[in-house]
């Protein structure tokens, strides 16, 4: 088994199993940017994934049943954003309180669709041309879905959004000083709604890949704690999107390897050693230099109210 | 003030006294309604070791109209008592089952809270005078699969996704192994483990990690049917695990381990029904049931032991066997099966002589291993490659 093996393993899982942080890491991104922080991706996702199952099993169309997942996922935040935002309540408590129920929710609804096989998932595809150049053709453009690609697209929309465009600008402002966005006119809570369906949005469609693409079958808590890895690497990020490919692209990276490095290390040691990585980055980028230059938006988790001092 | 505190204190002392007064439940007079509750470490909707305890519970619903059930799903170990004392109190249930070896120091615990409640805790091995044992164990078709596999694989790698390194998955993955080897010496059993009960996207990694390996070949412990698809999407062949996995990769999965969890229930369940078992007479009630008493099958689809898809490529295998001669991997199996399955078995995986990998003899020449032995194993069998957790020095 030569290195080439494991350069083309390394990459094809990294896409493969880096999409769905990555997507999920690109709402949180815009939401946490606005300045909500939001705790309930799990429960996003995982209501994403079982409405994307059962639209592509009644309907035999996976496309569908992503755009109805990112429906879901959009509305269901809501309920964080009606917290955050207009109630002013807890956004840590709220979030926590989003995962549960859509983790119960899911669990609940989805019964009847367990142990049902999904035929009609998301083909997966094979780049002509590019799949042949050796190392990156088998690496990155055989056997992937298209919805891998589109992310990496949305990637670079999203990115050139937030920090090239007057929406980008409105929605950091909002993030860092929402007083003074306040004062030049910008309605704060209809731009954190926005961020936080945004962010919902792309949850819902995380969770529909990995119910029709990446593994197509419904199990209840098949995203597995993947929501709670797309809060870290959305600092892990910097709260920017290229960031966020690469961050997502690494873990999954480092997740594949430590299951081929299980014939050498201990399987205990390489379970945490994707996070052991995220812990130590954060303590990186939160050292004072670092964080003057990319730190969190400055208002995140606090509530805005108008005239509060 | 001082008469508001003191009515406070008179609350506390009534409500307490109502408590304890309440912790000691009625024992169960035989021949009355019972009503039974079932504790879930994971969702029932895993399709895997609580889904099919589930499955279970609702075959007996439909089979007793004397029987009432009620189960709390996803508990943990910690919560364990707690769960115990709601279904004691508000659910007034006579018999309990704890269905994860993880409950077994709190079933203890339970049960001596509750002396006049009936337990039964699976996969352990602690009992108490209201706390019996059971477990469907799938040690021989784990064996059965491995001679399956050890015929099929073309590059000598078979694959194995192991959930949490405890002794149950290892003498599953020995008894595979056993199989695997009997038919074919030359192949290995790559082990990856995830450290986790259920976790689809872990089980996709380490199996696509198995298959960058070069294994051909899938096996598995692991709560939902993962594996089995990611094999299929690469064209390879696969054993189901637990559930009916077949209808989701019907051309790639060759066979499996079907569990029967309502052949125990409803004995046990009968029996306390008409007073054989009560909440005193339970030391030494230990259920190891397994092909020979129906609480286990071999197959990924009922009734159907190894699929038809596979039949001609393993009848086309063709080894000389030590003590059988010249036979077909097909027969093979089905004489193993029959051996097994039929009351009076005549062979076991684990018979003499087997060698862990390191070198050393497990079992002697002509002898068993024992239930005890099978229950605390920790060894890992000759052929086994890969990581293994607490592998005797």
């Amino acid at each position: 088994m030569g290195w080439e093996s494991w350069l083309i393993s390394t990459f094809a899982r990294a896409l493969a199993y880096g999409t769905p942080l990555l997507l999920g890491t690109l709402g949180e991104i815009y939401a946490e940017r606005a300045g909500v922080l939001n705790l309930g991706i799990e429960g996003m996702m995982i209501m994403g994934a079982y409405s994307a199952f059962v639209v592509s099993y009644k309907t035999g169309h996976p496309w569908l049943g992503i755009l109805v997942a990112a429906m879901v996922g959009g509305v269901f935040s809501l309920i964080h954003a009606f917290a955050s935002i207009t109630l002013k309540a807890n956004q840590v408590v709220s979030g926590l309180a989003l995962t549960m129920l859509g983790l119960g929710l899911a669990g609940v609804l989805g019964r009847s669709m367990v142990g049902t096989p999904l035929f009609t998932s998301l083909h997966r595809i094979t780049v002509p041309g590019l799949s042949t150049i050796p190392i990156i053709g088998p690496g990155f453009f055989t056997h992937q879905n298209l919805l891998v690609y589109i992310t990496m697209l949305l990637v670079l929309i999203l990115w050139y959004i937030l920090f090239h465009t007057r929406v980008g600008i409105t929605i950091r402002a909002v993030g860092e000083s929402p007083e003074t966005a306040d004062s030049l006119g910008v309605n704060v809570a209809r731009v954190r709604y926005l961020c936080v369906v945004v962010g919902g949005i792309f949850a819902g469609v995380a969770g529909a890949y990995l119910s029709v693409g990446y593994r197509p079958a419904w199990t209840e808590g098949m995203t597995g704690g993947m929501g709670w890895i797309v809060i870290a690497l959305t600092i892990f990020a910097f709260w920017n999107p290229i960031y966020g490919l690469l961050g997502s692209y690494f873990f999954a990276s480092l997740y594949h390897l430590s299951y081929r490095l299980q014939a050498w290390i201990s399987p205990e040691l390489l379970k945490a050693m994707p996070y052991v990585f995220a812990i130590i980055i954060l303590i990186l980028v939160s050292r004072g230099t670092v964080q003057k230059r990319r730190g969190a938006p400055a208002a995140l988790t606090i509530p805005y109210t108008r005239g509060e001092e | 003030m001082q008469r508001k505190s003191l009515f406070v204190v008179l609350m506390a002392v009534v409500l307490f006294g109502g408590l304890v007064a309440t912790a000691a439940a009625d024992e169960y007079v035989p021949g009355e309604p019972i009503k039974a509750g079932f504790i879930y470490i994971g969702p029932v909707g895993d399709y895997g070791w609580s889904h099919a305890h589930d499955v279970a519970r609702q075959i007996l619903v439909d089979e007793f109209p004397w029987l009432t059930t009620v189960y709390v799903e996803s508990v943990g170990t910690g919560d364990v008592v707690s769960t115990v004392d709601k279904l004691v109190r508000d659910n007034h249930c006579n018999v309990i089952f704890t269905t994860s070896f993880d409950f077994m120091d709190p079933t203890v615990a339970a049960a001596e809270k509750y002396p006049d409640v009936i337990f039964a805790h699976c996969s352990g091995f602690r009992r108490a005078p209201n706390l019996a044992t059971y477990m469907a164990d799938f040690y021989q078709v784990y064996y059965l699969n491995g001679l399956a596999a050890g015929a099929l694989t073309k590059t000598n790698k078979v694959g194995y996704v192991g959930a949490v390194p405890i002794p149950e998955v290892k003498r599953h993955i020995n008894g595979f192994t056993i199989g695997v080897r009997e038919v074919n010496p030359q192949a290995v059993v790559d082990v990856r483990w995830i450290n986790e009960w259920l976790n689809p996207a872990a089980a996709k990694e380490a199996a696509e990690a198995l298959i960058a390996e070069g294994c051909d070949v899938f096996a598995f412990t692991e709560d939902s049917p993962t594996v089995v698809q990611v094999a299929a999407e690469n064209g390879l062949a696969s054993f189901a695990h637990y559930s009916p996995m077949h209808r989701f990769a019907p051309d790639y999965v060759v066979s499996g381990e079907l569990v029967h969890w309502e052949e125990i229930y409803a004995d046990f369940l009968q029996k306390v029904y008409n007073g054989v078992y009560t909440a005193h007479n339970l030391q030494n009630v230990d259920y190891w049931w397994l092909l020979s008493q129906g609480a286990v099958e071999m197959g990924a689809k009922a009734e159907v032991a190894i699929n038809p898809a596979y039949s001609d490529k393993l009848k086309a295998v063709v080894i000389e066997h030590p003590t059988l001669g010249e036979i077909n991997a097909y027969e093979l199996i089905e004489s193993r099966l029959n051996q097994m399955a039929n009351p009076g078995i005549t062979f076991d995986p684990f018979q003499g002589p087997v060698y862990n990998r390191n070198g050393n003899l497990e079992v002697p020449e002509g002898m068993w291993l024992s239930v005890d032995s099978l229950i605390s194993l920790e060894w890992a069998a000759e052929g086994v490659v890969g990581p293994w957790p607490g592998e005797p020095e």
